[in-house]
């Protein structure tokens, strides 16, 4: 029976692996910045000598179009008047930058020149120009070029090559200041039909902001801008949120002015409550979704740290109160392991969190293998004793570490672990949590996979249920207890590892963190049972994630108050299932 | 089973040492100068934490229930004696919008509201029963008791045993911890209770309210008080309280009345133990250790006595946190962190679990130990440095719970049997 509901919550989590494997698919698959022709950009920039403004407008125009990044520097040199034309011998035009002037000892000010693009120093015959000033014509703009040049540093953005700084510059044009001259650019985003749903959704939010915020001319009267909120009402956009209020203020002042009247307004109010009630129940959605989410991979977090105690804790009895410690060993290996592929985050290697899996699995569970070895193996059957001596191995392994790698280390995530995968809208789902469900639905198969179809399994089924007939049927107890012992410890590593994905590294994060935790897991499940660690492991993470937001009048539960009540809970569930979710029945309850 | 008169005589000669060394040896070493003030107040720190052993002995040494939050009775007791401390403190701090004197270690934490400033902070409802001596005393004690039996209650009932009610035990211990760290539940969070300044001025002793004790002041000096009095009647900054009552906490014969008091409330608190082991009830409770199943046939109902030993054992723990404040002049969440409650249950297991006189000299020699061996020591060969002190208790632990189950005491009786004319075949029996 109980076969069958690990089997069925494992296809159920089939769907998922697959969903993570996409993303990171999508993500290695992404292009590559494309090189950007320099020279064509500078021929572009010769015409700012032009002292004509409708010229330099389409210069700047063209250049923001290129969505070269390094013309946001320029931009901003632009506009400050650091930019200056340095004719050659005959006459040609060349476009230099220079910020600030040197003075030799006859008071005479030369200026270093420099690149206008890439910034290097302005090279002639192999050293940086240093032309007297006199000798520079200033290009710089009029104030009608320089609102341009301004608003162009964000338009830049809208061409960028990199999906990633074009969606966020997009949705830059819809906050404040609201830059009205990108609607016409973002329209053009919405016709192109080359670009993903995303950014076409962005770009018609954000026009739809910017007409609402009543700055694009032409269109800036109290009913263009209701129509506005109707559209962001209808694309369900949580950003128009913040600026309703902006705009029910504005309604106060227009009709204390008397340039509306009180009908009009209430019309105007109508309107508005019937999008703030759309936003609110999208909003209520979002929230509901994302806090399931966290639920979740809470519990996924909290089942890959109580899986190796159901192991060492449910089928062996053994208290291993060193289990968060070898946890902590997991984590520092794929500390290693990361320091020996040299992976940092100006040049990731993300394969070294490929290869930390097995790694930390292997040192810990020969970790735990040594523990076993010379603590516990004494303590077979005295619970209360293996609690006490694991307790003294942490302490030791803690103290350990703390001396060889002092009190926090940085494991740095790999790459592909930023960011996350937006499900619906507003619903992100950080691949860094959908990897660690990935690596909890592996761990928990792992497990079952060894458990109940490998010969050695079955061996250590077989000890676990009765030692002395299993040995006397020719099974080397012995070495079942090692093994399993070390397949717990082993497991125990790979929840650290998982851990550093999402949470810091400390020698003491075991006694800190997780101990309490996954023993209160494994309690609440019941011991002895794969499927009560499964169940009770995400009953607890869904659970404390639905107590942490919720209000009682001005008092937020939070995270503290949240765990205080989810033990309450804990103890009150006691009092109805003493043995846990899945108790051991028959002759089995009669163990301690 | 011997009788208890033998009994009493034959643990004697140990109690009648410790009792000489306590009372007599260490205040005469530092009357001729040989102990510093400093070093007999540690000691009488480290007599609390025996105090707390001792329960933490009789609730697993006898009973069999290993309690891994007792250092948080320890600190519901020393928080409550800290508030009492707090609210005779230094001149610090302000008086609140009723009178009362908004201790200076709360005030600087104190959790305004948006949009309150210093004026409107006020001493919290809770705080108010501590400004009384005795009922501080009181409440010292019955706050743990009162929380270790609603816990007992719920846990003991529902047959929670063994490692269960540990693991249990630890993450109420953590749950605990969380809150006090918690600057709203103004228990001024993770800085603690401090800026202590007298024991027992006599305001403390004969008023309930600063109300009071100003009228009762300003009586004591024929209503001459007006300079100390703000224009509305109420007390100035002006500290009346360390004017000329009360023991200063600074003063070195207070700190050794102190260490004298504590060792007094030790001897007590070990014949409570003692007298409880030696009853019927004493041998009820060995019984739930040793096999609770049959107990449960014979008709008793165990967990009223689990229930009963927990309270005696909270109660003691409140006991040694109000011994414990005094000398160490300040308390934080951080003595309330699972981990100290862990090494409650190492010095009973260091000592010899089941012997009260052995959770006495484990708490004893554990910190004395902890005490040496965590400052630098260069032995020539090799030099000693406080990071290895974790490692050594880790190893010296494991040690004694694989080879000495029954802790140092099992050493010191095996040393008297061969070297003494005192034969006691099992010391485990003895108490």
């Amino acid at each position: 029976m109980f076969l069958n509901i690990i089997l069925n919550q494992f296809y159920s989590f089939i769907p998922f692996a697959f969903l993570i494997f996409a993303c990171l698919g999508n993500l290695f698959g992404q292009a590559s910045e494309q090189e950007i022709n320099e020279s064509e950009l500078l021929s572009l920039l010769q015409s700012l000598a032009v002292d004509d403004d409708e010229v330099r407008a389409n210069v700047i125009t063209s250049l923001a179009k290129s969505g070269d990044p390094q013309l946001e520097r320029f931009f901003e040199l632009y506009r400050q008047g650091s930019v200056y034309n340095w004719p050659d011998e005959s006459g040609e035009v060349r476009i230099v930058v220079n910020e600030e002037t040197v003075m030799d000892d006859d008071f005479n000010e030369f200026a270093p020149l420099f690149e206008p693009i890439n910034g290097k120093p302005f090279l002639v015959d192999g050293k940086q120009a240093k032309p007297d000033l006199l000798d520079l014509e200033d290009i710089s703009p009029g104030r009608k070029i320089r609102t341009l040049v301004n608003s162009s540093k964000f338009l830049l953005r809208l061409f960028s090559k990199d999906q990633e700084v074009r969606s966020s510059g997009v949705k830059k044009c819809g906050d404040p200041p609201f830059l009205h001259e990108a609607v016409p650019f973002l329209k053009e985003i919405i016709d192109d039909p080359s670009v993903d749903e995303k950014m076409r959704w962005l770009s018609k939010e954000s026009i739809s902001l910017i007409r609402f915020s009543g700055k694009l001319k032409g269109e800036n009267s109290l009913t263009d801008r209701i129509n506005a909120l109707k559209d962001l009402g209808e694309l369900n956009s949580l950003r128009a949120n913040a600026r309703i209020k902006n705009f029910q203020n504005e309604l106060d002042e227009s009709l204390a002015s008397r340039t509306i009247t009180a009908e009009e307004k209430g019309k105007f109010d109508d309107e508005i409550a019937r999008v703030t009630r759309v936003l609110e129940s999208h909003n209520d959605t979002v929230e509901l979704a994302g806090n399931l989410f966290r639920g979740f991979s809470y519990g996924s977090v909290l089942i890959l740290m109580a899986l190796g105690l159901a192991i060492t804790f449910g089928l062996m009895g053994v208290i291993n109160m060193a289990h968060g410690e070898l946890m902590m060993i997991g984590a520092y290996v794929t500390y290693e392991v990361q320091m020996y592929f040299g992976h940092t985050p100006d040049t990731p290697i993300d394969s070294y969190y490929f290869a930390a899996l097995p790694m930390a699995f292997l040192v810990s569970a020969l970790v735990g293998l040594i523990m076993e070895g010379v603590v516990v193996r004494h303590l077979y059957n005295r619970p209360l004793e293996s609690l006490l001596a694991t307790w003294g191995v942490g302490l030791l392994l803690i103290q350990l570490i703390r001396i060889r790698y002092g009190d926090n280390i940085g494991v740095n995530s790999p790459t592909w672990a930023r960011g996350g995968y937006e499900i619906a809208q507003d619903i992100i789902l950080p691949y860094a949590r959908l990897y660690l469900i990935g690596l909890c639905v592996a761990a928990v198969s792992f497990v079952y996979f060894i458990l109940r179809r490998t010969r050695q399994g079955m061996l250590i089924r077989a000890t676990m249920q009765n030692r002395d007939m299993a040995r006397s049927l020719g099974v080397r107890t012995r070495n079942v207890d090692r093994f399993t012992f070390a397949l717990g410890s082993g497991i125990a590593g790979v929840a650290g590892y998982g851990w550093t994905i999402i949470g810091g590294v400390t020698p003491d994060m075991g006694q800190t963190n997780f101990i309490v935790d996954s023993f209160l897991v494994v309690v609440t499940g019941g011991v002895g049972e794969l499927a009560g660690v499964l169940f009770s492991g995400l009953g607890i993470g869904v659970l404390s994630k639905a107590i942490e937001p919720m209000e009682f009048g001005d008092f937020v539960v939070g995270p503290v108050w949240g765990k205080v009540l989810l033990l309450v809970f804990i103890v009150a569930f006691i009092q109805f299932r003493p043995s846990g979710l899945f108790a051991p029945k028959g002759r089995l309850a009669d163990k301690k | 089973m011997k009788p208890v008169a033998q009994q009493l005589v034959e643990s004697k000669r140990s109690l009648v040492l410790l009792a000489i060394l306590g009372f007599f040896i260490l205040p005469f070493l530092y009357s001729i100068d040989v102990l510093s003030i400093g070093q007999i107040n540690m000691i009488g720190r480290y007599m609390t934490f025996a105090i707390l052993a001792l329960g933490l002995d009789l609730l697993w040494g006898y009973v069999g229930i290993l309690s891994l939050c007792q250092c948080t009775f320890f600190c519901l007791g020393a928080y409550a004696m800290g508030m009492h401390l707090a609210h005779h403190g230094g001149p610090e701090g302000i008086i609140d919008a009723n009178g009362w004197k908004l201790p200076a270690c709360l005030f600087v934490v104190y959790p305004y509201d948006v949009g309150e400033s210093s004026g409107d902070a006020l001493v919290p409802f809770f705080w108010k029963p501590f400004w009384n001596l005795p009922l501080t005393i009181l409440l010292g004690l019955l706050i743990p008791a009162i929380c270790s039996f609603v816990l007992g209650y719920f846990v003991f009932r529902s047959r929670v045993r063994g490692v269960y009610f540990a693991i249990l035990s630890q993450a109420i211990a953590v749950a605990g911890w969380l809150v006090f760290c918690r600057n709203d539940v103004k228990l001024c969070g993770t800085n603690g209770l401090t800026r202590f300044d007298v024991i027992a001025p006599a305001e403390s002793l004969t008023t309930f309210h600063p109300e009071d004790a100003k009228d009762q002041w300003i009586a004591s000096h024929d209503g001459d008080m007006g300079q100390d009095l703000n224009e509305d009647g109420k007390l100035d900054q002006l500290d009346y309280s360390m004017a000329e009552v009360g023991f200063s906490l600074s003063e070195p014969n207070v700190q050794l009345s102190l260490y004298l008091l504590t060792l007094a409330c030790l001897f007590g608190s070990f014949f409570l133990c003692k007298w409880i082991v030696n009853s019927r009830l004493g041998r009820v409770l060995i019984a739930i250790r040793d096999d609770e199943s049959t107990l449960n046939f014979f008709g008793y109902k165990p967990h009223q006595y689990k229930i009963f030993a927990f309270c005696i054992a909270a109660a003691l723990a409140g006991l040694a946190g109000m011994l414990y404040i005094p000398q160490m002049k300040i308390i934080t969440p951080s003595n309330m962190e699972a981990v100290r409650s862990v090494l409650v249950v190492v010095w009973v297991a260091v000592g010899g679990r089941g012997t009260l006189r052995g959770a006495i000299l484990g708490a004893l020699t554990v910190n004395l130990l902890y005490n040496y061996l965590t400052s630098e020591h260069d032995y020539g060969l090799f030099s000693w440095s406080p990071d290895y002190w974790p490692i050594f208790l880790g190893v010296a632990f494991v040690l004694v719970v694989l080879y000495l189950p029954n802790g140092l005491i099992e050493v010191v009786d095996r040393f008297r049997a061969r070297f003494g004319n005192n034969s006691n075949s099992n010391p485990i029996e003895k108490v």
